[in-house]
């Protein structure tokens, strides 16, 4: 009996066993398939690479590579990277007050205080997008202001220092993410819907702390105030005292304005300074404005610095400036408000949701965004009306919109205009000559620029243009702008006394208005127009001066009620006898321009909703809060996502070739720049619907290998202030014997250096330097060389529409003029080196609030005059080969499945040629895949098997067998590979590859040890069962001895 | 012969629970806002309910004696608890990642909060069903 017992616990031991094995070869078999679908993200994180490069030539590379570096080592490239890097915040720190106090002179940067604990740990990107790469233990490692102050010489009060670390506590938020506890001691922005929180120490913790603090300022009495504020994707501010956080009850009445924590802070420096002497200098860390009046107006502080988010190296630049080692020469890129809540754009930033969408969360209807304000964003507001006031039209004197609740009032309402910036010289323009020539499309303007002060220093030639108002403009709601930046352009250094004359020709269609009524060339409604009259073209610096500019060469003064007089000696004008709708009819490419956006316009399915603000009436158009909407039948109808419907109906679909022999490689078309070259049709007629299909469904993380052209993985990346998605020795080749003129030693200090080390957007938008913008494109282009990075996802144009985004750190300028030019040298730059810099978030990606899905509505005039323009350039005038569409809906429709948008506009009108890929948007139903395809997107950010069975799985509707009926939807998907193609075959990805050469997959550790557990644990399975099934038989026999027994 | 209840009756019982409350998290996770779009996975959703089924069975079975087929059974509920947890997990990878980076909020970090815990009361489920696979239900008295 105990034999037979001891038979069934062996049984038992081995039944365990076998379960145990065959749940881990389960998990081994399961595993593989996700292995594949993640693979090259699992790449990343191990190291590790799945493929690899096969010459069937025998590896004759001659002429394989197209593009060579500027740099011959990882360290001249990372010096460039921080050379650029303290230029960048060098030219784009703005100073916005100086009563002399700065430079500081050698002996006062030997004593300097800094107060606030964003000195200490101050914001240095945007939490996840552009955030700091810090580098460490590299040839370029990153500092904070602490440090870089340090390495240019300056001496830190350290009792002040000592007091910030025993203070950390009290600025240090923690979260907590499922027992992922993360310490920010930087200030950072709210979450959607949260609220602003300031961490700065009050005077009575300082006091707590060190009761003598305040006697550190008497012989450091150079004292540096930082104010900051964060920045973030998928963060946002709210407007008022709803974004603070009003349990701290510290007099904030809005996130971007100061609390009491931070005034005790400047009184603190002010009152030290009125007792000890010294200086009182504020630095505003910030990417978004801030509301500073009162900082402004307070005689006490001697300067003010606007330094934005200056990553890894901006630091340096700072100092640089503080010093006088530098002149400072930034523009303001956003209007300072006295009160940002009262801008008209703000009556219309919040969360907004939709009241009957509680059915359609799979569709991802979560809310609406009505962009009320019509064109009148930032400075298109503030110096319109304003001018209106002084034209006494339009009832712009009145109250509505107005800081404190009286007539409206420029100097009550904005701080720091637009394009506004000092410098420690000074300089004088003179408009020297303007030829508008309808007959090319320019305005030429040259500028005599002269620096008239006693310090060499850079100035920034701001050519704005005032459009006629007219009563056609009235009667057909046509909005104009009273200034508008045309373009601008950026002296060299001139030393003391010297001039320069500047030429800008400017792009005379960036003075056009849309009106949606007129005729077209298309025989259809919307068109670009000048109209009759007068327009006057003025420099300043910036938009108000030039506001003040022409009003003064109409005839207004001071007793008219202006801010103060303007010198109509910096304008030119140019009549215009009659309104013309024809020059402008076709874009640059030839293709007539008309009506594309209508249903972007709430008013399209819903009549009479929405007032969209006009300069015809301030007072009885100032926006109204647009909430509490309830989709119709006919919105929900495109708020499902399924506005294509696969049809047989569509054509012959076996007119479409697909798996043609016509033995081509995409490494024959290397550097063929003409998407017309029937090489490229032959080339796209290889590739199989399957692959098509397969590679438009999971696009994401990289474009991977297409066997039947040969195309090779191009690795996308992420980070607006520098590549940061891998390091740079990820995919960099590491073996020099393949003739690569970037081979990395594979002991290279340099390996684990990540790029997302730049200034922000802002920074970059604030140095107005066009040259600036276009080196960082060139060092870009030039890591992406040595990281064989090819695709980067780094260009935010879209613009600043509420101060209230906390994202506006990834963009440019509220406008448009300055992030088409900043956005389009930047890619540019990159294109020089094969590196596909991508425009993001094309388009209305204006709120991170419920930005995936949410509807964003406004007036075509608005979305081709201020958002689309600010990405147009990138793609006319610099050839962007890469783009990024956005996660909004554009009205109801997804952004990625709108024709007017993609389709006819950016293809279309612009003809843009490249790849154009989604957001990260993983709902299938949101994907919107086959209506993307339609619209010419070449690929989702979902990633998957290489396998027709994954794709299918994910998008029920993409099967060979559906989707082969459509003959249009199939011709769309050969067209979005070809885009995707010719890309490629313009980029860097292709070096290394010849005619002959394939890649091939290869396994990696991950996959071997994969194949070790189902080894392993396959024989454990049929050991277990084998010895379960022995000790079964011993027990049977035992079993039937003990019965014969009895 | 007389049987008395093992070890085995208790931990097989324990997995049973924890299967089912895996399966209330994984339904109540599929109903959330940002993981509906997902649906139901048959794989997980079989996956699980079949662990039940086996298990039960196995219980059932098992107070009258084990036969030798009925050894399958726990080889049978491990395996297919495996294969629900690594559907479960790999479908929501991309979600999850979206999550952390682009969409975080309270309200998606309690719908990530509530896959986790789903997951993780299936892999403790894992846990002591391998762990119940050691034991019988019943040993003779």
């Amino acid at each position: 009996m105990n034999a037979t017992k001891n038979y069934r616990s062996s049984m038992r031991r081995w039944r365990g066993v076998t379960t145990f094995s065959a749940s881990v070869l389960a998990f081994a078999v399961a595993a593989g398939p996700i292995i594949n679908s993640f693979r090259t993200d699992i790449d990343k994180f191990a190291g590790t690479s799945s493929t690899k490069l096969v010459h069937d030539d025998g590896g004759d590379l001659s002429g394989a590579y197209t593009y060579a570096s500027d740099y011959s080592s990882t360290t001249e490239l990372l010096n460039a990277i921080e050379d650029l890097g303290e230029r960048m915040n060098e030219e784009g720190s703005v100073l916005l007050k100086n009563n002399g106090a700065l430079p500081l002179s050698k002996e006062e940067t030997q004593k300097v205080s800094l107060l606030g604990f964003s000195s200490y740990y101050p914001v240095m990107g945007g939490e996840m997008s552009s955030d700091l790469s810090e580098n460490v233990g590299t040839d370029a490692d990153t500092v904070d202001f602490v440090q870089a102050l340090s390495a240019k010489g300056f001496k830190i009060n350290e009792g002040l220092q000592d007091l910030y670390r025993t203070l950390e506590p009290q600025y240090t938020t923690e979260i907590d993410n499922r027992g992922m506890k993360s310490l920010y001691k930087r200030n950072t922005p709210p979450a959607i819907d949260g609220t602003y929180s300031s961490k700065e120490p009050s005077r009575q913790e300082m006091d707590d702390a060190d009761a003598e603090w305040t006697d550190y300022l008497k012989e450091s009495n150079v004292i540096l105030v930082t104010l900051a504020r964060g920045a973030g994707e998928n963060r946002s501010y709210l407007p008022g005292t709803d974004g603070v956080d009003a349990s701290q009850d510290l007099n904030q009445t809005d996130p971007l304005g100061l609390s009491d924590d931070e005034r005790s802070l400047i009184a603190a420096a002010t009152e030290s300074k009125k007792a000890n002497g010294g200086k009182v200098i504020v630095l505003l860390n910030s990417a978004n404005a801030m509301e500073i009046d009162e900082l402004k107006n307070n005689d006490d502080i001697d300067a003010i610095l606007q330094i934005g988010l200056p990553g890894g190296y901006g630091f340096y630049g700072v100092a640089d400036i503080l010093s006088g080692a530098t002149n400072p020469s930034g523009h303001l890129a956003d209007t300072y408000a006295v009160a940002n809540a009262n801008a008209p754009s703000a009556q219309n930033y919040g969360n907004y949701p939709y009241t009957n969408n509680n059915a359609n969360l799979v569709y991802y209807v979560n809310g609406t965004l009505v962009e009320a304000e019509n064109i009148y964003i930032g400075y298109k507001y503030y110096e319109t009306r304003y001018m209106d006031c002084v034209l006494g039209q339009g009832n712009a004197s009145a109250a509505a919109g107005s800081t404190g609740g009286a007539a409206w009032n420029y100097d009550n309402e904005v701080s720091y205009p637009f394009g506004y910036g000092l410098s420690y010289t000074t300089f004088e323009q003179t408009l020297d000559s303007l030829d508008v020539d309808p007959g090319n499309k320019t305005v030429t303007a040259q500028v005599t620029v002269t620096n008239t002060g006693d310090i060499a220093g850079k100035d920034v030639v701001q050519l704005y243009v005032s459009t006629p108002y007219t009563a056609y403009d009235r009667e057909h709601g046509v909005e104009k702008a009273g200034v508008q930046l045309l373009d601008y352009a950026k002296t060299g250094t001139l030393e003391a006394g010297a001039s320069e004359t500047v030429t800008i020709k400017a792009d005379m269609q960036y003075m056009t208005s849309w009106d949606s009524s007129s005729d077209n060339a298309a025989g259809t409604k919307g068109c670009y127009i000048l109209d009759a009259g007068t327009y006057y073209f003025s420099l300043g610096n910036g938009a108000h001066e030039a506001a003040n500019n022409v009003l003064a060469a109409q005839g207004k003064g001071i007793a008219d009620g202006m801010t103060e007089a303007g010198d109509a000696a910096l304008t030119a004008a140019w009549s215009l006898e009659s309104l013309d709708a024809a020059s402008f009819a076709l874009t640059k490419n030839g293709t007539p321009v008309e009506n594309q956006l209508e249903d972007l316009d709430l008013n399209y399915w819903m009549p009479g909703t929405v007032t969209y603000m006009s300069r015809s009436d301030w007072a009885g158009t100032f926006p109204k809060t647009y909430e509490n909407l309830a989709a119709t039948e006919e919105m929900l109808a495109c708020l499902d996502n399924d506005t294509y419907e696969i049809s047989a109906d569509n054509g012959d679909p076996s007119g479409v070739v697909f798996g043609a022999d016509n033995g081509l490689t995409l490494a024959d078309m290397k550097g063929v720049d003409d998407i017309g070259n029937p090489d490229y049709d032959k080339l796209i007629d290889q590739i199989t619907l399957e692959e098509c299909m397969i590679r438009t469904g999971f696009g994401g993380t990289s474009t991977k290998p297409i066997d039947s052209i040969r195309s090779p993985e191009a690795v996308q990346n992420d980070g607006l202030n520098g590549i940061y998605s891998y390091p740079l020795g990820q995919y960099a080749n590491t073996d020099a014997s393949t003739g690569d003129p970037c081979a990395i030693d594979p002991n290279d200090p340099n390996l684990k250096y990540t790029a997302g080390v730049m200034s922000n957007a802002t920074v970059v938008g604030q140095t107005f330097n066009k040259e600036l913008s276009k080196e960082f494109g060139e060092v870009m282009g030039n890591y992406s060389l040595w990281s064989n990075l090819t695709i980067w996802w780094g260009c935010g144009t879209n613009l600043h529409r509420s101060q209230y985004n906390a994202r506006n750190h990834d963009y440019y300028s509220e406008d448009p003029v300055l992030t088409a030019y900043q956005g389009a040298n930047l890619v540019r730059g990159g294109l020089a080196y094969g590196c596909l810099i991508a425009p993001k978030h094309f388009a209305f990606n204006d709120t991170e609030i419920n930005r995936r899905g949410i509807s964003v509505f406004m007036t075509e005039q608005q979305a081709r005059e201020n958002e689309l323009r600010g990405t147009q350039a990138a793609v006319e005038d610099a050839g962007a080969l890469a783009l990024m569409s956005s996660f909004n809906r554009v009205g109801v429709r997804n952004d990625n499945s709108h024709t007017g948008l993609l389709s006819n506009i950016l293809r279309g009108e612009w003809g843009f040629e490249g790849l154009l890929s989604e957001d990260y948007i993983m709902s299938p139903s949101y994907t919107s895949l086959k209506e993307a395809v339609m619209n010419g997107v070449t690929m989702s950010a979902n990633t998957g098997d290489n396998t027709m069975k994954a794709v299918s799985e994910k998008y029920p509707y993409w099967t060979v067998k559906n989707v082969s009926r459509d003959a249009a939807l199939l011709a769309a998907l050969k067209q979005a590979m070809k885009y995707q193609a010719f890309a490629l075959a313009n980029s860097n990805a292709m070096d290394g590859y010849t005619p002959a050469t394939h890649v091939i997959s290869v396994r990696t550790s991950y996959d071997n040890f994969i194949l070790g557990l189902r080894i392993v644990f396959g024989l454990l399975v049929f050991l277990g069962a084998a010895m379960y099934l022995r000790s079964d038989r011993k027990r049977r026999r035992q079993t039937d001895v003990c019965r014969e027994d009895s | 012969m007389k049987r008395k209840i093992s070890a085995g009756l208790f931990v097989t019982a324990l997995s049973v629970i924890a299967d089912i409350l895996g399966f209330i998290y994984y339904l109540k996770n599929c109903s959330t806002d940002s993981f509906s779009y997902l649906g139901v996975h048959p794989v997980i959703a079989g996956g699980i309910v079949a662990a039940i089924v086996f298990q039960v069975v196995l219980i059932v079975v098992g107070m009258k004696g084990q036969p030798i087929w009925a050894d399958l059974l726990p080889v049978a509920t491990s395996v297919s608890l495996i294969l629900a947890t690594v559907n479960f997990i790999s479908t929501r990878v991309n979600s999850f990642a979206a999550i952390i980076t682009f969409e975080y909020s309270a309200k998606t970090m309690a719908d990530l909060g509530s896959a986790i815990t789903g997951i993780e009361i299936c892999l403790i489920a894992i846990l002591i069903s391998i762990a119940a696979s050691f034991f019988d239900i019943t040993k003779e008295a």
